[in-house]
Order: C-alpha cells, then structure tokens, then sequence
C-alpha cells in the first residue's frame, strides 16, 4: 500500500469516527441507520469491474461489532468535448445500500463547466440528487446530458430530445457531467458489494435496529431480508405485526411477506395474522389469507372464525378461505353446514365456489346434500 | 415390446409388407361448415384487454352471466399483446388508489414470477415511471385468463362482432370468427376495444381528433455492449441515414441513442397508428415491423452493433389513441388536472397528462395531492341505453383522455362498469338508473376504490 493511499486512510478513519455530520466543510450527508460511534474500518478489495483503479472498499463498524457505513474513493476524470476535470471524491453507503453522503478530501472542492467552484447551496442540491435512486440519469447515457446537437452535419436538425430538455431537474446546473458520473458510482457495481456485505453481518440484534430506522427505504431493506436470512424472534415478529395495517401499503406487503412458515407454527401469530385480517383493506386481505396457507397446520380458532364470516365476505374471498379449507383438508360438520349456507347465496358465482367445495369433500350428511342438489336444479 | 422388435414392426408396416391391405392415410372429409348458434346471456363484453378482463371477472364474481368477446388469441390486450407490460400507477401520494380486482391480478403476477413491488410510500416526484410495476406479460395472460374462467366468463377468442341491435331491452350482438357465426342477446352490453367499435355498430356517435397520437410496437434488442459506443459517431451515421431517406425521423423519436439505450422498450412510434379495423391495424403492424427490419438492418453496419439482433417482438402495435364516444359527460383537461370529484364518481384515474407527438412524450405531472376521478356518466353514450364503454374510449376530451387512456385507469373503469351491469341486470334498470349507493358499495365489497368513500 503506498504512502499517498495510507494517509488517505487515516484521514477517512478520523473522518468517519467523526460521524456522519454535514456540519463541516466538504462534508454532506443524510442520516444513518444506525448512529453508533465509529470504532474501527475493516478493508475489503473486489474486482468492481469499473473505470477506477481504486480496488478497496472500506466498511466502518461500531464497537459492537454492527456495520456503520462504507465507503470509496472516487477519483477519476470527468470528460466532455475533449476537456477533463479532476473528480476527487470519497462516497459513502449507509448499509443498506442507500447512498449515505461525499466527502471531499482537504482543499478540494467541485466545479461547474466554467470552473466556479459549487456553492453551499449546489452542494446540497447534488446531495439530494445523489439520495435518489430512482433518477431518471440512471436510464439516460452520458452523452443525453446537454440538450445540444450531439454533431455538425450539414443540413440536418440537431438533435434536442424530449429528454434532454428535463435533465436540469436531476443535475447540478453546469455540473450535469459531475452529477452523473457520482449518481453512477453511487449506484454502479459498488452498491451491491454493501449490501453483501452487510448481509454477511446480519443479526436478529441487528435487523431490529434497521426496522426501527426512521427511513422507509431502511425498513423495506430490513424486511427483504428478514426470511432466510436470520432466525425469526419474538421481537422481529411483533415488529412486523405492527406493519401489518391500512396506512402503508409497501410497509405491510413485505411484512406480511416477511413472515415465515416458521413463524406460522405458532397458534398465537395465526390468531394475531386473523386480526389483521379482520381490519384490512381487499389487497391485503388476500395477501393475509395466503400467508396462512403457508403455516403447518390451521388453528381451529382461526378455522372457526373464517367459516363464521364466509356469509360477509366478498365472492373471491369466499373462493380463497375454501381454497385454504381444503389446502388443511378441513372436514368437519360444522364448516360444511358454514359453507352450506352460501349455496342459498343469490350469488350464483359465491354459490359455484361453495357447492364445488362440498362436492370435493365428498359430504354425506342429508340436509347438506339435499341444499346441494337444490342448487344445481336452479342453475 | 423390445426396441429391436418395435423397431421391425414399424419398419414392416412403413413397407407395407406384413399385411394385403393398407388403409389410406389420406381421406376426403365432410367439407368445413360454419357453426352457427344462438347464445343467450345477461351481460356481453366486447374486448378482452386491460378494461373488458376486469370488467368481465367483477359481473361473473357479482353472479351474472357473462360472454366475453375477444378478436384476438388471448387476453389482456395492450398489457400483454401490446407488450405494455406496466400497467400504470396505482398509488397517489402514498396512498393507493386504483385497487380491486385490477390489482389483485397485478399482485398475484408479481408473486407468481418473485417480483419485487415498488415502494408506494415514496411520492415519484417528477419520475412517474418508478411506481410503474412490471410484468411478465405472457404470465399475465394466463393468469387472468384463469380468473375469467373461474368467475365463470363465457371466452370467446378469434370473434368479432358484425352487428350490434337493440330491441325490446335486449342487445343482439352478431359475431363471426373461425367457423362460427354466433347471434348473442344480453341484457347490457360493455365494449371495451378501446376503439368504441362497439357503439359504433350500435349507431352511436364517435369522436376523433385529426391527428392522434403514435402507436409504438414492443420489441427487445440485443447482441451489442451499449457502454462501449461510440455513440456520437452512430449519431452522425443515423442522421445521414435519415437525410438520404434510408430510414425515417420519427420512427425512433429521432433518437438512436435512446433506441439502443432502452433496447426497444417503448421507444418506437408508428404515426397514425390505428387499430380500429382489421386493414388499419394490418397498416400499423406493418409499418412497425418494416421500421425495425430497416434500422436492425442499418444497426448491423455500424461498429460495435454488427450482432445486433432481435431478442423478442410484440405480435401487434400497441395503440394509444383512436375514437373516444360522445358520452353524457365529457371529462376535460381541466377537470383532470384539478382532480374534479364528480358526483357520480366511480373509480380514480391517475397519470401524468401524456400525449406522445413524433418527437416523444414530455408528461405533465399533476399537482401534488390531485387525484382525477371518473364519473358514470362518462362510460355511457348519449341517447343510449343499457350500454357501456369502459377504456381509452371513454368521453372525454383528448388532453384528458391521454392520462385516462393509461391501463391502471381502464382497469378501474372496468370494474366499475362490469358492476354497474351486474346490478341493470339484478334490478331490472338502466346502470344510470342503478342507486349510487349500491353501485358503489358492489365495487368495494370487490374491493374495488370508490371516490369520496373512506
């Protein structure tokens, strides 16, 4: 390791160890996930298969062991038009992957197309821009940036696209090519090596910190990898019951998903998924009613309770707690007499579901088949 | 019986020896005859793309009687023979929307192909396309296809309508297709082919702008690294191509770069594109297919394209703009993007106003908090009667109907005339004559999103 790259080291550790605070020059960034002071930076080279020779990506943790943030050294040149300027530059990733803010190193500073270095205000602006990573500039080339003929060909229009004449709503004005080449870095191959390797970290300890995050992007990562990835805990679980509600779409899909089967053993979490249903909105509903079909077993209080609301529920929901009846082989008189009465449904559709339900469990009883064969004469 | 012995067998009959007399493979058989018959129903769709699958599921879920009318092999429409993959936003500003059976098949697609949704949560800001959700098309397909037949829809692929009467408060809708000829009365007819093909066999006026928007045919690129371009020598190539009348401008927006960036994704544009008849859509599927031929044709001469290739391509044009109906109420521009609550509301729309124009598409975004709603009245022609539309060709003016056109939209659309057909039936009036109250209350139970209801 050269001497050049040592210090730059050191002074990303005494930087990093500082916090993440946008209080000092040459320092923008966005909250953290996790606030911990920084103990120590752990190294880790890969193959990132990009323009910069720089091979090292640098994880901070705290003392408890918990990934704080990473970081990498963009230097590299930002060219148009057959001029270069010198990009020099360390970016940060929060561990979820979420570009967390830049760092110039001492005396450094960015520049627009005219060489006036970037106001406070500019950098702020790029800070923001850089946070989002669903940016149009992702799907634009570089060369789509300045909305000007792209060439000098004689007689023939220039080309102003559509999209050219928006750009100015992603970029740093006069800097659009300093903005695109940081939000494609930020965004390139490194992203996933974060997110790698905080995987490779992951705890129930530290899952519960993520879910707890105050940024939704945060949450959302956490609950993608809930399910496989580590051992369901009581804690983890009243979390993402808590999720489970009408106000936030996104939060609750995954949670919903989060759940596993695993979790599904227990009586109490069906009977708790049960009371989420009862209070969710059509989407959702159908999502929770899935989600038990995933359990080992279905507890004869969440049975009982479906079968009594059948009458109420909307024709596809009918279909899918038959569809689950039958997935747990439910058999038993008092369900089909629960199912029985939805052949008396003006509904001929609610009707259908329920006389092939019956049908399929092969039901004896008289009074039940009696209402079966009533059904079929009136269709 | 072993291999060997098979094997000897076949080859003693392939030669005819072994047996006298060898029956003829080939036999004249009775000449083809067209089937005709008679079907009686409550409810006909016309159309089954993103509106007439939708509006079909909810009147079969709702216990009706329900043909389903397709002219081409399979359902869903632009959604999956149009390759438009993503069908629009259903979230506004953090909260959903356009929910309902629509939803439901979008939700079970996802789960089906371990698709990860957007997060909803997050307004898009000025970049509407990170809440749009992506399908696979072709599983899409068989999915709703499966939902239509287990709310027990009546699939009639390959048939198109002739005639379309109304007498004595029946609908009598005449289709040929593949060896049938079918005469179906109903109840309440929805036509749902984007076209209002429907309404104008039924005599009802139409309405067209003088130039409509492009159509665009789907298609994947592939065989060339797109980062080591040199994209500024393939512009100037492209340009002179243009100039000496090689290829045309606004075939790919005047825009290669884009072209090869997106790999084919919804770049190209077909003027003119139409798909209201058999010679118009022929027109519009041909000069998509001739437009590519002749730029994969002039791709493959440029360094660092050579092996460019096709890796997929729609069967049809996907079309954005024909004939709109003259309804009872026609929704403008200005209601659109004040977000009106009209009275008779039935579902939200939501999108960007989005007219695409031979040098691409700039949308306009809505202002934060506004959420357009769709009245009733608008899917119902003036001076008809137990006759609905739902889809792009709503009644509405064409700055309107270029956001309402968007399938999220139509999905809810659908829903809402499939139930208020639904109910005609069961109460023996007119969807304009149904209660409100009950019409909305049928879209919820299928959980369907209802304007002004909580």
């Amino acid at each position: 390791m050269n001497k050049c790259r040592i210090l730059f080291l050191l002074t990303l550790l005494a930087l990093a160890a500082s916090g993440f605070r946008s209080d000092q020059p040459g320092r923008y960034f966005l909250s953290p996930t996790l606030s911990l002071p920084a103990d120590h930076v752990q190294a880790f080279t890969f193959d990132f298969k990009d323009e910069l020779l720089d091979d090292t990506l640098f994880q901070t943790r705290s003392k408890e062991g918990f990934p704080l943030s990473y970081h990498r050294r963009l230097k590299t040149s930002v060219c148009f038009d057959d001029k270069c300027r010198l990009l020099d530059v360390a970016i940060y990733w929060n561990i979820t992957g979420r570009y967390l803010g830049f760092e110039l190193p001492q005396k450094e500073y960015l520049s627009k197309t005219d060489h006036e270095p970037f106001t406070t205000d500019e950098y702020q602006r790029l800070n923001a821009l850089l946070a989002d990573e669903q940016s149009p500039l992702g799907n634009m080339s570089y060369e789509e940036l300045v909305p000007r003929p792209y060439f000098t060909v004689k007689g023939i229009d220039g080309v102003t696209s559509a999209t050219a004449k928006s750009v100015l709503d992603y970029i740093v004005k006069g800097a659009a090519y300093t903005t695109y080449k940081m939000w494609h870095f930020i965004y390139g191959p490194t992203q996933e090596r974060v997110t790698e390797l905080t995987i490779k970290s992951l705890s129930p300890e530290l899952i519960m910190k993520i879910l707890e995050s105050g940024d939704a992007y945060d949450k959302l990562w956490a609950l993608n990898h809930i399910n496989g990835h580590v051992k369901p805990t009581p804690q983890i679980l009243g979390q993402l019951l808590r999720f489970i509600d009408n106000r936030n779409y996104s939060l609750s899909e995954r949670a919903i998903n989060a759940i596993s089967p695993t979790d599904l053993q227990s009586d109490s979490v069906q009977v708790l998924l049960l009371s989420k249903l009862n209070q969710a909105d059509y989407s959702q509903k159908k999502l929770l009613i899935k989600k038990l079909k995933e359990a080992p077993f279905l507890n004869a209080d969440v049975k009982t309770n479906l079968a009594d609301q059948l009458p109420k529920l909307s024709a596809e929901l009918v279909g899918d707690v038959l569809v689950l009846f039958q997935k747990f082989g439910v058999k038993d008189l008092p369900t089909y007499r629960a199912v029985s009465q939805l052949l008396r449904s003006e509904n001929r559709f609610i009707g259908s579901k329920a006389l092939k339900f019956l049908q399929d469990a092969g039901v004896t009883d008289e009074a039940i088949s009696r209402e079966m064969a009533a059904f079929r004469t009136s269709q | 019986m072993k291999r060997r012995s098979a094997l000897a067998s076949i080859g003693a009959i392939s030669f005819g020896i072994g047996s006298k007399e060898v029956d003829p493979v080939e036999i004249v058989r009775e000449p083809y005859k067209v089937k005709k018959q008679s079907l009686k129903t409550d409810i006909v769709v016309v159309g089954g793309g993103t509106a007439g699958v939708i509006a079909a599921i909810q009147a079969g879920r709702a216990g009706r009687k329900v043909i389903l009318i397709e002219n081409g092999s399979q359902l869903g429409g632009t959604t999956t023979t149009g390759g438009v993959a993503f069908p629009g936003i259903f979230f506004a500003w953090g909260k959903q929307v356009i929910g309902g059976i629509g939803w439901e098949l979008v939700q079970e697609a996802v789960a089906l192909n371990d698709d990860t949704l957007p997060d909803f949560s997050i307004p898009h800001g000025k970049h509407h396309p990170r809440h749009q959700v992506r399908l696979n098309g072709q599983l899409y397909a068989m999915l709703i296809e499966e939902k239509c037949r287990e709310a027990g829809v009546n699939l009639r692929f390959y048939e198109t309508p002739t005639r379309v009467a109304f007498q004595s408060n029946t609908w009598t809708v005449e289709t040929v297709g593949k060896g049938t000829n079918t005469e179906i009365t109903c109840k309440q007819l929805i036509d749902c082919t984007g076209n209002g093909y429907a309404a104008h066999l039924a005599g009802y006026k139409l309405l067209r702008e003088a130039e409509t928007q492009p159509g665009t045919l789907q298609f994947q690129l592939g065989g060339y690294d797109f980062k080591s371009l040199d994209l500024k020598m393939i512009q100037a190539k492209y340009q002179q191509a243009i100039a000496s009348g090689q290829l045309v401008k606004s075939d790919f927006r005047n825009n290669i770069v884009g072209l090869l960036k997106s790999e084919g994704d919804n770049i190209q544009h077909i003027l003119g594109a139409d798909s209201t008849t058999s010679e118009t859509h022929s027109l519009a599927n041909v000069q998509g297919r001739t437009a590519l031929l002749n730029t994969l044709r002039f791709l493959r001469t440029l360094p660092g394209l050579e092996k460019t290739k096709i890796v997929d391509m729609q069967n049809e044009t996907g079309i954005r703009e024909t004939y709109r109906i003259d309804g009872l109420y026609k929704i403008t521009h200005e209601d659109y993007v004040t977000g009106k609550l009209f009275d008779d509301a039935v579902s939200y729309s939501y999108y960007p106003i989005d007219v695409h124009d031979e040098n691409g598409v700039v949308p306009d975004h809505l202002k934060e908090g506004v959420v357009p709603s769709v009245p009733l009245r608008a899917l119902i022609p003036k001076n008809s009667k137990n006759f609905m539309v739902a889809g792009r060709c709503l009644s509405s003016d064409r700055l309107a109907n270029s956001a309402l056109r968007v399938q999220a939209s139509c999905m809810g659309m659908g829903q809402a005339a499939g139930a208020a057909a639904a109910l005609a039936c069961k109460l023996d009036k007119t969807p304009l004559e149904v209660p409100l109250k009950d019409l909305r209350q049928l879209i919820t139970e299928h959980g369907g999103i209802v304007p002004g209801i909580v």
